[in-house]
């Protein structure tokens, strides 16, 4: 009888906790999906060429690189206060040109040889930047920046000029006429894969870890391991993310990262995931990666000419700015200050504010 | 004897970082003088200075960030805006006091707005920075642009007295470059500033403990404001510098002072953490990088290579006193 009145208050306290969780989920996902809304409305006066099965597909194809790689970040900003993976736009080119200039012009341009590349490297790296995160413990700005220096020079080392041809396949990705592509179902079978992912213990862990790794440390959970892990799954995502760019650029181009990283970075903010650490969802993170998208295509409406490139810069840069500012009021970094305090205060002097 | 040893031992414990980084520069400059010829001449020690106050003058305002526990990557693009908008205001005839003070204005006022947001939102003063400076360059850009088919560069005359601060045959001071003596000047009032002014003390205050710093009343959201105003104009001093060394205006002038600014920081031995070193420590490593950078020209390789080099290196100098402490540390 205790038993089971325990288990039922078990449930009980469990449904009370998950109602204000579906409320905070709400609040935090309203602001970008009420910006896409409005983005999308906008676009069907702008350009409505979007809404016709072409316009879905090469939306889909366009997309699909930068809603990789905010997948990517996802976990790796989570992980850590400061996670922010500022070496995404320089190293998915430099998957963009290992695939076009090793892989494809030495003839393993088959699908398994470019997804076991892609996805080995994405791996490889991210355990590498994990490692001097997690074990190390270094600054994840200052590694990731480093990553972000290294790689948009190797792209260039690589492949000094833009060029190359990619194989049939990743041809037929990109000319796509109808959204019924291949990238759709990568797109939705990693949206499964996030959503089964986000269901483990080890999705759980991360969080702990991001959120306050002195606790996870006490329940006796490794940050170090955790860590690692969270940006070996960022990992996997990345290295898709550089297929992807692939198939829509349909050549190699070094020079492409250091306006994807702001996209990403801007995406990844304005998506409500929070550079505090242990708080974001991976759909935030995608519908922001989606207004951000959006945002590109209401800029190419305007017609800009040579201009284009500083002002879509501007503009996300002002997005950037203004979705920080939101999230500041709204209260999506809330917790930050006795983080801050924790990570730089004595020990003695945290154990009194606690 | 029994009492200085230990006090010593302290000292050098202190300034660990100091010994390595000075150490680390020695070994440059011996490779240097060993591997390339002419390496060891007045003119190439011209040159580096120069080109060290570049970094140098720009890496000031990062230091003082990085004191705070913050970083500023705007500075690239405050230091391309500076260029861009300085030679441009030139062509439109405006006096040259007025031309610098209003780009030092808006500079200023980008950076304060920098270090607003950056405050409220603690810890992500990377993200704001990188926001505020692609909004500035952005803006500065579309104002370049507005009657001209480009909006990447301005061309036009810099003044003379700007070309002969950047040039290391200005006959000043046995022909020290007189950007040299801006950097140092600049320096020394960040360091007095940094060790005798409330300021100076409140900033290592905050970086080494906020909630402490705030029981001693520290004014911590002016501090902000102040700290990345000073790194916007330290940026800014370099981009109009930076116009005379190149005698034409770019866009991209600033982008190697994105990282570079960070890594002189660390490789002195400041720590991103806040609260620890100083600004004596980014002159060696601004040093220590730019000796590096001629070390690599000298080896023939080219910018891109440059680049992934001087990347793969401050990842273990970073490893060797950047570190923050586990978990276990901290309970």
């Amino acid at each position: 009888m205790t038993v089971r009145g325990t288990a039922v208050s078990l449930r009980a306290a469990s449904a009370a906790l998950r109602a204000p969780r579906a409320a905070q989920a709400a609040t935090e996902l309203a602001t970008p999906a009420l910006v896409c809304g409005a983005l999308l409305v906008t676009l069907a006066f702008r350009f409505p060429q979007l809404y016709s099965s072409n316009g879905i597909a090469s939306a889909v194809t366009a997309s699909a690189p930068l809603i990789l790689t905010v997948l990517a970040m996802t976990p790796i900003a989570i992980a850590s206060p400061g996670g922010i993976d500022l070496s995404v736009g320089p190293f998915v080119a430099f998957l963009n040109v290992g695939i076009v200039h090793w892989l494809v012009s030495n003839g393993y341009g088959n699908p398994v040889a470019v997804f076991a590349f892609a996805i080995g490297v994405g791996i490889g790296f991210q355990l590498i930047q994990g490692l001097l995160i997690g074990a190390l413990r270094l600054q994840p700005v200052i590694v990731t920046l480093a990553g972000y220096l290294v790689f948009s020079g190797l792209n260039l080392v690589v492949l000094p000029q833009p060029g190359g041809t990619v194989p049939g396949w990743l041809e037929r990705w990109g000319a796509a006429t109808s959204a019924n592509t291949p990238e759709l179902y990568l797109l939705l079978g990693c949206g499964v894969a996030w959503w089964l992912f986000s269901r483990t213990t080890f999705a759980r862990n991360v969080r702990l870890v991001g959120g306050n790794d002195k606790a996870a440390w006490v329940s006796g959970l490794s940050p170090t391991l955790v860590r690692v892990g969270a940006h070996v799954v960022g990992g996997v995502f990345i290295g898709l993310a550089g297929i992807t760019l692939t198939a829509l650029l349909q050549s190699a181009d070094p020079t492409q990262g250091a306006s994807q990283t702001l996209m990403a970075v801007t995406a990844l903010i304005v998506g409500g995931v929070s550079l505090a650490g242990g708080r974001g969802r991976a759909l935030g993170a995608v519908i922001g990666a989606v207004d951000i998208f959006l945002i590109g295509y209401v800029i190419g409406t305007l017609d800009l000419g040579s201009s284009e490139s500083f002002v879509s810069n501007l503009i996300y840069g002002a997005v950037l700015i203004g979705a920080l500012f939101l999230g500041s009021l709204t209260g999506s970094v809330a917790g930050i200050r006795g983080r801050l305090t924790r990570a730089t205060g004595s020990p003695a002097t945290s154990a009194v504010l606690e | 004897m029994i009492a200085v040893a230990p006090q010593l031992r302290r000292s050098a414990q202190a300034n660990r970082p100091l010994l390595v980084s000075l150490n680390v520069l020695l070994l440059t400059v011996i490779l240097g003088i060993v591997t390339i010829p002419g390496f060891w001449s007045l003119l190439t020690l011209r040159s580096l200075l120069l080109l060290a106050s570049f970094l140098g003058i720009a890496s000031i305002g990062q230091t003082v960030c990085a004191l705070l526990g913050g970083l500023d990557l705007s500075i690239p693009f405050v230091i391309g805006a500076a260029d861009l908008g300085t030679l441009w205001l030139l062509n439109h005839h405006v006096p040259q006091w007025q031309a610098l003070l209003l780009v030092a204005a808006v500079c200023v006022a980008s950076g304060a707005l920098g270090g607003l947001i950056s405050y409220r939102l603690r810890g992500q003063s990377v993200v704001v920075t990188l926001g505020v400076g692609y909004v500035l360059l952005g803006v500065a850009q579309l104002v370049i642009s507005h009657n001209s088919q480009t909006g990447e560069s301005v061309f036009g005359t810099v003044p003379k007295w700007l070309v002969s601060a950047t040039s290391v045959s200005s006959g000043f001071l046995g022909n020290t470059p007189p950007a040299a003596v801006v950097w140092l000047a600049l320096t020394a009032l960040v360091a007095f500033a940094l060790r005798r002014t409330w300021l100076g003390r409140g900033i290592y205050a905050l970086g080494g403990n906020r909630v402490a710093a705030g029981r001693l009343l520290v004014p911590e959201r002016r501090i902000w404001i102040l700290v990345f105003a000073l790194s916007a104009l330290t940026a800014a001093t370099t981009g109009v510098l930076l116009l005379g060394f190149s005698a034409g205006a770019v866009a991209d002038a600033g982008d190697p002072y994105l990282f570079t600014t960070v890594a002189a920081v660390v490789i002195g031995g400041t720590s991103l953490l806040g609260g620890h070193g100083g600004i004596g420590y980014t002159v060696v490593g601004v040093c220590i990088l730019t000796v590096i950078n001629m070390l690599l020209i000298g080896w023939g390789f080219n910018a891109p290579a440059q680049q992934v080099i001087i990347g793969l290196l401050i990842v273990p100098v970073v490893a060797m006193y950047g570190r923050a402490p586990h978990p276990r540390m901290r309970v």
